[in-house]
């Protein structure tokens, strides 16, 4: 027996995906003969992760995160390659697996939208076995950090977003599951709905020693959570490692915002590489590398009629982009 | 388990009572055919006297019965899982740790045929004033014999519509094959004429068919038509398609479960 809780080696998944020009030609060939392509959505992956560790699993859109992490929910069979979580093959289904994890994907999952949330958690305690005090603790519990009780007796459409996801994770944690898969479990919240779901999720953590492999766009999700960090990219393993190690190994960089009182027509080259900020065009960004932070600022202090400025970490984002181009 | 479907069940009857409306318009859609059947039927018994030895009587009271076992032995599968394949919202329920086919699904139907049989109540009281049958021929050793077969025909036709629908993880759409099934049943089951008004080789090969068990042969068990040997063959093949129903089912799920492409978020 392994001691880790999550192992994954060589795991591959390829989608057949009918493909066909359009019009009326190519749709009447591809009656007869559909013409497939094969889609390589994760290639070869292999890491393992220990008890109680969480990890922020990253990647652009389409690199192959949520499949993943479906696969090793067991939703998905895998086309090649092992992974074993909790000693069983996620796949095959067991109950005594679907017991110990959970999976929270999006907005629509564990709830009815027909029904006060109480009754799908109800309908949940039932269906994982939970002993009546056993369920009213684990409640009582999440109730506590997610103040979920003015939220139970509404049906669960007339609920907003935030309180929607709120219940979502904490329906898929009734069962307080060991492992858990998570699929963008701020999206949509505001800032500080999105710091009260990473509280608790670090606090559920802390209490329960559950191991918690999680996907997000919010970078602050990852930097608040997790110490150590997966990336893919179009289906391979870019890195597995330390958050802080990312940003120093990829990308000693900062970023200076500036925003001129005169016109803007400063030559900036001279500073450092201009990047492009289309969210933010009032200001001009300057990337420089960390450890010229402080003289290049100075020069352009001195030498520029500065009216406001900021020295940023790169996004995440971009950071992550640089890793995958170089 | 049997809290599980307790709690289904409440959560379930209660989804039902959102969509009672739309219940109510599938229910008269459901009765349109049978009640057409029955009119037709009955009318040309009656200015012919009898048809092949059936009189009108006998065609009001086959199609009056039918319009109840239909309600028990019937499953609206196809309908309430299909589409859950096609767009994903199965994921939910694949990792749960109850089988979303044999829990989830079996309970939708049972609360769906609850709250139309409460809907067809009404209808079928106007139907009996309006053809007045002369049911004369039901014993209660009738109805006790017919119960037992509609509940093995129900679950033999659940798990057939299961597997059919199953299909869904293949091929996405189902619908086409569903029409084929329903044409099979149509033809098979005793839902167009009664059996015995069929052909002789349709006859010779619906005996050895599933299809009877959803409605020819409860309702002729109710309406005291059948013979002791005719009771006890009925029983015999419902009995073993009883087993190879629920493999079929269970080999096409696993197949196809295999095959899920989970998509959607």
């Amino acid at each position: 027996m392994s001691t880790e809780s999550i192992f994954v080696e060589q795991l591959s998944k390829t989608y057949k995906v009918p493909e066909r020009e359009g019009g009326f030609g190519a749709a009447v060939r591809s009656f007869f003969k559909r013409k497939y392509k094969d889609v390589n959505a994760v290639q070869k992956v292999s890491f393992r992760i220990e008890p109680g560790e969480i990890v922020g699993f990253l990647g652009p859109n389409g690199a192959g995160k949520t499949t993943t992490l479906k696969m090793l929910s067991g939703l998905l069979h895998p086309t090649g390659g092992k992974a074993n979580v909790l000693g069983f093959t996620p796949w095959e289904l067991k109950p005594d697996y679907l017991r110990s994890m959970t999976l929270v994907m999006g907005q629509r999952n564990r709830l009815s939208w027909d029904i006060p949330a109480a009754d799908s958690f109800l309908l949940n305690q039932a269906i994982y076995r939970l002993p009546d005090n056993e369920y009213k603790k684990t409640y009582k519990e999440l109730d506590e950090l997610l103040e979920l009780e003015p939220l139970m007796k509404k049906p669960v459409r007339n609920l907003s977003l935030g309180e929607r996801m709120k219940c979502e994770i904490a329906a898929g944690l009734l069962h307080r599951p060991k492992v858990l898969f998570l699929d963008e479990p701020t999206i949509g919240l505001d800032i500080t709905g999105q710091a009260r779901i990473r509280e608790f999720l670090r606090e559920y953590n802390r209490r329960t020693g559950a191991t918690i492999l999680l996907t997000s766009h919010y970078m602050a999700d990852v930097t608040a959570l997790c110490e150590r960090i997966i990336i893919i990219h179009h289906g391979n393993l870019k890195y597995d490692g330390g958050i802080n190690d990312l940003s120093r190994r990829i990308a000693p960089f900062k970023l200076i915002g500036i925003r001129l009182s005169e016109a803007d027509s400063h030559d900036l080259s001279g500073y450092g590489s201009e990047v492009q900020n289309e969210e933010d065009a009032e200001k001009r960004y300057i990337r420089v590398r960390a450890d010229e932070v402080t003289r290049v600022t100075s020069r352009l202090l001195a030498d520029l009629p500065i009216h406001d400025i900021t020295i940023a970490d790169p996004p995440i984002e971009d950071v992550i982009e640089r890793a995958f181009n170089e | 388990m049997l809290k599980i479907f307790k709690r289904l069940w409440q959560v379930n009857w209660a989804e039902q009572w959102q969509y009672r409306a739309n219940l109510l318009m599938y229910l008269l859609y459901w009765l349109v055919s049978p009640i057409i059947y029955l009119a037709v039927w009955t009318s040309i018994a009656a200015s012919k006297g009898d048809v092949n030895g059936l009189t009108a009587n006998d065609f009001v009271t086959y199609y009056m019965t039918l319009l109840i076992v239909d309600q028990i032995t019937s499953n609206i599968t196809l309908h309430i899982f299909a589409y859950k394949v096609q767009d994903g919202s199965l994921s939910s329920e694949l990792i749960r740790p109850i089988h979303p086919m044999l829990t989830n699904t079996l309970v939708n139907n049972i609360a769906f045929k609850a709250l139309s049989i409460m809907g067809l109540i009404p209808i079928w009281i106007v139907l009996f004033f309006l053809f007045q049958p002369n049911f004369s021929s039901v014993t209660w050793q009738g109805i006790a014999l017919a119960i037992p077969a509609m509940m093995l025909g129900f679950i033999i036709a659940f798990l057939i519509s299961a597997s059919v629908t199953s299909v869904a993880f293949w091929t996405t759409r189902v619908y086409s094959i569903s029409e084929f099934y329903f044409a099979l049943f149509l033809l098979f089951s005793g839902q167009f004429v009664p059996l015995t008004l069929m052909p002789p080789i349709i006859q010779s090969i619906a005996r050895y068919l599933p299809f009877q068990f959803s409605l020819y042969y409860p309702i002729q068990l109710i309406l005291g038509k059948l013979s002791p040997g005719q009771i006890i063959e009925g029983y015999i093949v419902a009995l073993i398609w009883l087993p190879i129903s629920y493999f079929l089912f269970n080999w096409v799920w696993r197949e196809g479960v295999k095959r899920y492409s989970a998509v959607g978020a």
